[in-house]
């Protein structure tokens, strides 16, 4: 059954599914790594010295580097125009990229057209395994560094990692290159084992078993593709040593069983093996601290320093006015209420701040930067963290990880340095993982660090958004509706956690409707009403404003007597948040 | 004239194809992967009946939109049902639809064995008629009729009828339809099943055409649907129409004046340029997203 080439089969596939897995863990379903594949192998056959002058292992490597390097062009090539699509789309673009490639291969007098070329065998089974377990360490060590969180982001949740500063484009450039080589290894591999290869070796029907193996296998673990592989592979050599008859019935089982996989196992076979969750530990935690390792802190504008200046901002939808005109300065050290019925561009207007939308007219300039043309992570980077009215966690991972992912921006690249085991980078991830811890305690979820985020209640969901956003240790802080699904006494304590951040030089924008909490908490309080500011100033002057009490507090005014902290009856009209 | 009529045939089936394939993806966000396999299957199943039974052509397209529509069920509560929940369930779907698609052409094999088959002789009406100086024959004329009949007859469904509504409510929004008290399983699974009978008849349609079907016949036609779709724009169906006709016409032309072995190029070219440009496609919507 395990015969040579079965297992240069199990690894060359293996191979060829982790360059599917390079772009999934980031979310992304590309279909060209045959095309990547194809034009690698054809290149660095034609290019590659012969055997007989260089010796058969010094020829492999240079066809190798040749490989990923063509591999990795066409990658960029590919990957630059199409960064913008997602999901299907970017899976047939790329399937029509690679089937191009196949045609145009096909085409050429260089390569042999249809026939194909020969090539010298070079490849064994050891060759084949010692590259599959280096691409597997590769992955193996990307898993838990910061480059590998910053792809789970992604995955998970696009908008919120840009908001934490991970430059999205980036890294998935980042991915699909990785991809690209990965795929031109593949390629070059198969080439010198094969001794004769064709266009048709790297058609849409070869992606097609490169993606399935790889999510057979399942892209949470990073040996899934290996175990992918080999059940792949292995299915048609057990079912022969059994008996089974080959035609129709080998292929039928092999759906069968992929059926079976994909409906039972969601995580691919990868998840029958258990997960090593990341713990804290609290003991290492005190040492870090004790001995002043910790991650860079931002020097935050000196109190009273203008932190956000808006003139004249609009933003307008189609004719509807959902921000006009706005005016209004935000000092270092404040904290500022955002008030004002549903629908009067609050959220709107927190979103131009943060840079998530563009401005139609007027300027914003928030801590040095100009936005609207400024991406986001640019923005988060200049120190402008928050959070979204409907929490966007990165749900699937626990408490303790979404914090981690929000130390981004101030933790140190730690991939190329685990890949080596320096005992830096481990000092570097200690440190991350201190700052995620205290965030945590800060926000005091540090008990329930490793529960999945989507298994937290509603209000720890969105003190967990908090957490994760102070981790990128920001000077400016913008929450959206933060007490919505709060109760009393929580809405209480979180009051009391702004003020803390407050009084350490944050400075706070809030959204929310929970009036009495506002009044209690801010310096300053605007309130909006039909996209348009109707009044700005302190606590006690909003409270005495003749406009403000008539157009939004008037309801309030008069159930204040009854309870110490009133809701705005209109609360929402969202059914699904909650809100008590 | 005749390569413009030659690529209106084709084309129509491209369509035909296609709109299969974008009615699921454009209602229900899944792209279902074994359609292709129900264009291929249908192709071998009209051959069988009118081996068996020597029926008329008219009849075994009746047969074969019926059998379509039950695989299609099939293939609904098989590959896609019992993944609904799950948060990646377009892309589990996709996979389980890829197995599906193994495992009807595995148990095509079985029954009709791997060679090439054909109509036998006189299935179909012989002859052919002249148009403005271009020849087309009698079974030609009969796809562009019946192809572009289907894309209307379901365009008219989708737009008036109630099922078509509760369609279009679906697509909007699943849980809103839900709400409002539509089965959204029942829609669901209607889908599927329109999809998949209109990928049949284009499979007997194109064995007619070409006079040949074999197993393999699915995956040629699978890249161009894709292409179809996204040059029309994802989910639109007058956009399958008018994309297939462009592909149908633009191949003619390609193999004329550039050479068949570029023939499948043109399909990647468009929808390469396509995606890059208007990633909507010609008809398509572009979604926004909001916060």
């Amino acid at each position: 059954m395990f015969t040579e080439s079965v297992l240069v089969f199990i690894a060359l596939n293996g191979i060829f599914a982790y360059s599917f897995y390079a772009v999934l863990v980031a979310g992304q379903l590309s279909l060209g790594q045959a095309g990547f594949a194809g034009i690698a192998a054809f290149v660095a056959a034609t290019l590659a010295p012969t055997p007989t002058d260089w010796g058969p292992i010094p020829t492999l490597i240079v066809a190798i580097v040749i490989g990923m390097v063509v591999g990795s062009l066409a990658a960029v090539i590919l990957g630059l125009p199409t960064m913008r699509l997602r999901g299907v789309f970017l899976a047939i673009a790329t399937l029509g990229f690679a089937e191009g490639i196949r045609i145009f291969i096909l085409n050429q007098s260089w390569t042999g057209g249809a026939q194909g070329m020969s090539v010298p065998k070079i490849v064994g089974p050891e060759i084949a395994w010692v590259l599959l377990i280096v691409v597997a360490y590769w992955f193996w060590r990307q898993g838990r560094s910061r480059y590998g969180r910053a792809l789970e982001a992604i995955r998970e949740d696009e908008l919120a990692a840009r908001s934490i500063g991970i430059d999205v484009g980036r890294h998935r450039l980042t991915a699909f290159v990785s991809a690209g080589a990965i795929a031109g290894l593949y390629g070059v591999l198969w080439a010198y084992f094969m001794r004769i290869i064709a266009p048709e070796d790297f058609s849409f029907s070869t992606a097609i078993d490169g993606l399935v193996t790889a999510v057979v296998g399942g892209s949470t673990n990073f040996f899934g593709p290996i175990l992918g592989s080999g059940f792949q592979t292995m299915l048609p050599e057990i079912q022969r040593a059994v008996g089974i008859e080959a035609g129709w019935l080998r292929p039928f089982i092999s759906g069968l069983l992929l059926l079976i996989v994909i409906l039972y196992l969601p995580g691919g076979i990868a998840s029958l093996v258990p997960r090593r969750k990341q713990k804290i530990d609290v003991a290492a935690l005190g040492l870090a601290e004790a001995s002043g390792e910790s991650v860079a802190m931002r020097e935050h504008p000196a109190k009273g320093e203008v932190v956000v200046q808006l003139n004249a901002l609009a933003k307008e939808y189609g004719g509807v006015h959902a921000v006009q005109g706005v005016d209004l300065t935000v000092r270092s050290g404040d904290v500022v209420g955002l008030i004002g019925p549903n629908g009067a561009g609050k959220t709107t207007l927190v979103n131009m701040i943060s840079g998530l939308i563009p401005p139609s007219s007027g300027s914003a300039t928030v801590l040095g930067v100009e936005v609207g043309r400024t991406p986001v992570h640019k923005i988060a980077a200049a120190g402008v963290t928050r959070t979204f009215q409907h929490s966007k966690l990165f749900n699937r991972l626990s408490a303790l990880e979404n914090v981690l992912i929000g130390t981004h921006l101030v933790a140190k690249p730690t991939f190329l340095r685990r890949l080596l085991w320096l005992p830096s980078a481990r000092r570097d991830e200690q440190a991350a993982l201190a700052q995620a811890a205290r965030c945590l305690d800060r926000v005091g979820l540090l008990e329930k660090a490793n529960v999945e985020a989507k298994g937290l209640s509603y209000g720890d969901q969105r003190r967990l958004e908090i957490a994760r956003a102070l981790a990128a240790d920001p000077s400016l802080l913008i929450l959206d509706e933060p007490a919505a699904g709060m109760n009393h006494v929580e809405a209480e304590e979180l009051s009391a956690l702004i003020r803390s951040l407050a009084n350490d030089g944050l400075t706070i924008i809030f959204i929310e409707h929970n009036v009495g909490m506002v009044l209690g908490t801010c310096d300053h309080i605007a309130v909006l009403n039909f996209g348009q500011l109707l009044a700005s100033g302190t606590p006690a002057e909003i409270e005495a404003d003749e406009r403000v009490i008539e157009a939004y507090l008037g309801a309030v005014q008069e159930a204040e007597a009854e309870t110490s902290a009133p809701v705005v009856a209109d609360a929402s009209d969202d059914p699904n948040q909650g809100r008590a | 004239m005749q390569q413009l009529l030659n690529g209106l045939f084709i084309g129509s089936i491209y369509a035909l194809f296609a709109i299969g394939f974008t009615l699921v993806f454009g209602i229900l966000d899944r792209l279902n992967l074994a359609h292709p396999a129900v264009f291929a299957a249908s192709a071998f199943v009209g051959i069988g009946l009118a081996e068996a039974f020597e029926l008329s052509i008219w009849v075994i397209l009746v047969l074969v939109f019926l059998f379509g529509a039950v695989l299609g069920l099939v293939i609904e509560r098989v590959a896609f049902r019992p993944l609904k929940n799950r948060p990646d369930a377009h892309f589990a779907g996709l996979i389980a639809s890829i197995a599906m698609a193994g495992m009807i052409v595995a148990v095509l094999q079985a029954f009709f064995g791997p060679q090439t088959r054909r109509f036998p002789e006189g299935t179909a009406p012989e002859g052919k008629v002249e148009i403005l100086g271009a020849s087309a024959t009698y079974v030609q004329l009969a796809i562009v009729v019946i192809c572009i009949g289907l894309v209307i007859a379901l365009n008219v469904l989708v737009q008036r009828s109630s099922l078509g509504r509760s369609m279009r409510a679906v697509a909007e929004n699943p849980t809103a339809a839900r709400v409002l008290g539509i089965n959204v399983d029942r829609v669901t699974a209607m889908t599927f099943s329109i999809s998949s009978a209109l990928g049949a008849v284009a499979g007997v349609l194109f064995a007619l055409n070409v006079n040949s079907a074999q197993l393999g016949m699915g995956t040629a036609i699978e890249l161009k649907g894709l292409a179809v779709i996204i040059v029309g724009g994802m989910g639109s169906l007058p956009g399958a129409l008018v994309g297939g006709l462009i592909l149908g016409i633009a191949e003619v032309f390609a193999i004329q004046y550039i050479g068949s072995s570029w023939r499948d190029f043109i399909a990647f070219a468009l929808l390469f340029v396509i995606l890059l440009l208007m990633p909507q496609g010609i008809f398509g919507k572009r979604k926004v997203r909001e916060v």
